[in-house]
């Protein structure tokens, strides 16, 4: 269900990107047609308004004024001034203090148009594509409202082409617009549907498959990167969580097999006092050596989850590794332990960090008596110090290391290098360690060269405190 | 009395050893100041002239382990260590270099023993010829062999490296 889920997703993002894509075409195709429609109409209206206005003229100058040569005049319009379609001219006297309601009834225009002309000197109307020019003429006789009328020829069949173009050229834009904005959206999304393929491919069964990376710089193969790191980091909790079951059920099985042996062998017969207690004696060596591992175990499953809140108080690094050391020493005298101050800050208030003691105590315990005991009680040199940001200690010792292949596994429970089959241990200390740290939103480093020895670099962010 | 040594990097922790090495020798009344240079020949196209930026080239060449380092250095030795930065040389000439030496007022430089840088960049270049020739007084410092150690390249490497000074 939830790949359909996701491809439903998807789909919807395409879909999505497709409406914008066409939503934006769309509406600048709009805007550019609308106003190529309304200023080609409004500039013909103009130039129809100066039409009528020179036909008016001409008209008064004709009619009104009969001036000399104006039989020319009245050739001339006739042969050069083409008919308009249902030109009209008319002329009205003006006589002051009458209105021209009557002609306005006549023409079926309001009165309204006259009285600007008379006010004015001019005025426009227009009625059912039928336009009407007026101005207002001072001939000989007196002045005169001289009015030319006539169809507007673009309005009949210009305006109607230019919308039927118009009409077409947006239903063309549309599907050509359609058809970019889903050819573009397919384009972008490919290399996420392939990703999806693959990764569909990848199941707990095949978790070393990753996603080839065959792009060149760019977000997708940032994703896919990140996709691959993902797969590296599941495939090595998967290694991880196989191999602390097969080690856990190991190292718990151990004790127990030798208390079930030793119980069953003294069980088969009747045996004195003395066998009894030394029998009793190893099983309860047993059983605490058992108890030790399960403690442990708890310790380390307390730690590893974050949700018990530890009590963090400010503490002075190089205090606590005093008290470190004598603690070692106190357990195993023979160790040699190097506290080494040669890169000591000199201000101490960059050795302060936040961190709850009994825990960092037993962390860098942990670590300074693995490095006593791998290096057979050689010195072990510990440092430490200071950045603006974080404390390092460093634990150097001088032992058997670990081997390079084996250093990825250091951290998992129970997991001991090929080399320590002479030493004591159980495996539980540094995975112990790492929580502890990571708790202190701290780094563990460790590095090693099997024989030459083994350095571990803590470090920790310096406690902010105002 | 107030001191400004040239010391050569190649951003490798084992060259902050050298630091290191130095200001253990100094006397704890000098006051310091540290210019690590690397010698790196620009490129002279006309697009990375446009777009040359001498602190994000800096932040390029220099990785986490090394700035956290110096600043360890820096920390340790707050009351000597006046200024320490790093810096880039790409004068071609001998004048250039002591163009550079004068205006930044070098006193000394500080070398070590044996010089093997490791350049990540190909295009950085060994600044000894030039100090040689520069008639500065050059000390040094260091130890004569490389002693491999698992902490090769972590802040680790300058802790542990107690080697005697010459």
């Amino acid at each position: 269900m939830p790949q359909q889920f996701y491809t439903q997703m998807k789909m919807k993002i395409q879909i999505k990107t497709t409406l914008i894509l066409l939503t934006a075409f769309l509406s600048i195709i709009l805007l550019f047609s609308g106003f190529v429609y309304l200023s080609v109409s409004n500039y013909s209206y103009e130039d129809f308004y100066k039409l009528l206005e020179i036909r008016a003229v001409t008209t008064a100058r004709v009619e009104l004024d009969r001036e000399s040569g104006s039989q020319e005049m009245i050739a001339l319009r006739n042969e050069f001034f083409e008919k308009l379609p249902q030109e009209k001219d008319r002329y009205y006297r003006i006589t002051p203090g009458k209105s021209f309601t009557e002609e306005a009834k006549a023409l079926d225009i309001p009165i309204t148009f006259f009285n600007e002309i008379v006010k004015e000197g001019k005025s426009e109307y227009n009625k059912n594509s039928v336009f009407y020019k007026g101005i207002r003429y001072k001939s000989k006789q007196g002045e005169y409202v001289v009015i030319a009328s006539a169809q507007n020829y673009f309005e009949l069949h210009h305006s109607a082409y230019l919308r039927r173009t118009l009409v077409f050229a947006i239903i063309a834009a549309f599907v050509f617009s359609a058809l970019i904005a889903l050819y573009f959206s397919r384009y972008v999304f490919r290399p996420l549907r392939n990703i999806t393929d693959r990764v569909k491919e990848i199941s707990s069964e095949n978790l070393h498959l990753r996603l080839a990376n065959n792009s060149s710089n760019d977000e997708m193969s940032d994703l896919i990167g990140t996709f691959n790191n993902m797969l590296d980091r599941i495939e090595t909790s998967f290694e991880t969580q196989n191999n602390f079951i097969s080690n856990a059920s190991h190292e718990l099985r151990t004790p127990l097999t030798a208390i079930i042996g030793e119980a069953d062998v003294t069980l088969s017969k009747i045996r004195s006092t003395d066998e009894y207690i030394e029998t009793i004696k190893v099983i309860l060596d047993e059983a605490e050596t058992l108890d030790r591992k399960t403690k442990a175990l708890l310790f380390l499953a307390q730690t590893g989850f974050n949700g018990k809140t530890q009590k963090f108080d400010k503490l002075r690094i190089d205090q606590l590794l005093w008290d470190v050391k004598e603690t070692i020493e106190k357990i195993n005298t023979e160790s040699r332990i190097h506290i080494d101050m040669s890169l000591l800050p000199e201000n101490p208030v960059k050795l302060k960090v936040k961190g709850n003691e009994q825990l960092l105590h037993l962390a860098l315990s942990n670590i300074i008596s693995n490095a006593c005991k791998y290096s057979n009680n050689n010195v072990v040199n510990v440092s430490i110090g200071a950045s603006d940001q974080n404390v390092f200690i460093i634990v150097k010792d001088h032992g058997i290391g670990i081997p390079g292949n084996e250093l990825k596994y250091i951290y998992d429970p129970f997991f001991r290098a090929s080399n320590t089959l002479k030493y004591e241990g159980y495996g539980i200390g540094l995975p112990l360690t790492r929580n502890i740290i990571r708790i202190h939103s701290g780094e563990i480093l460790v590095s090693s060269i099997v024989g030459q020895g083994t350095t571990v670099q803590i470090n920790l962010p310096i406690g902010k405190f105002e | 009395m107030e001191k400004t040594v040239l010391i050569p990097t190649d951003f490798s922790i084992a060259s902050l050893n050298i630091v290191k090495n130095y200001l253990s020798m100094q006397s704890s009344n000098t006051r310091i100041n540290v210019i690590l240079l690397h010698g790196l020949h620009q490129n002279d196209s006309i697009t990375s002239l446009l777009f040359y930026s001498k602190r994000r080239l800096l932040e390029d060449l220099c990785s986490k382990e090394f700035r956290e380092g110096c600043t360890v250095l820096k920390n340790k030795y707050a009351s000597q260590l006046r200024t320490m930065k790093t810096d880039i040389f790409s004068g071609l000439t001998q004048a250039a270099f002591d163009q550079y030496a004068e205006a930044n007022a070098i006193t000394e430089i500080c070398v070590p023993i044996s010089y093997k840088p490791n350049f990540k960049n190909k295009n950085s270049f060994n600044l000894l010829p030039y100090f040689k020739v520069s008639g500065l007084p050059i000390e040094t410092a260091g130890s004569e062999t490389d002693i491999p150690m698992p902490e090769k390249g972590k802040v680790a490497e300058l802790f542990f490296n107690r080697v005697s000074v010459s």
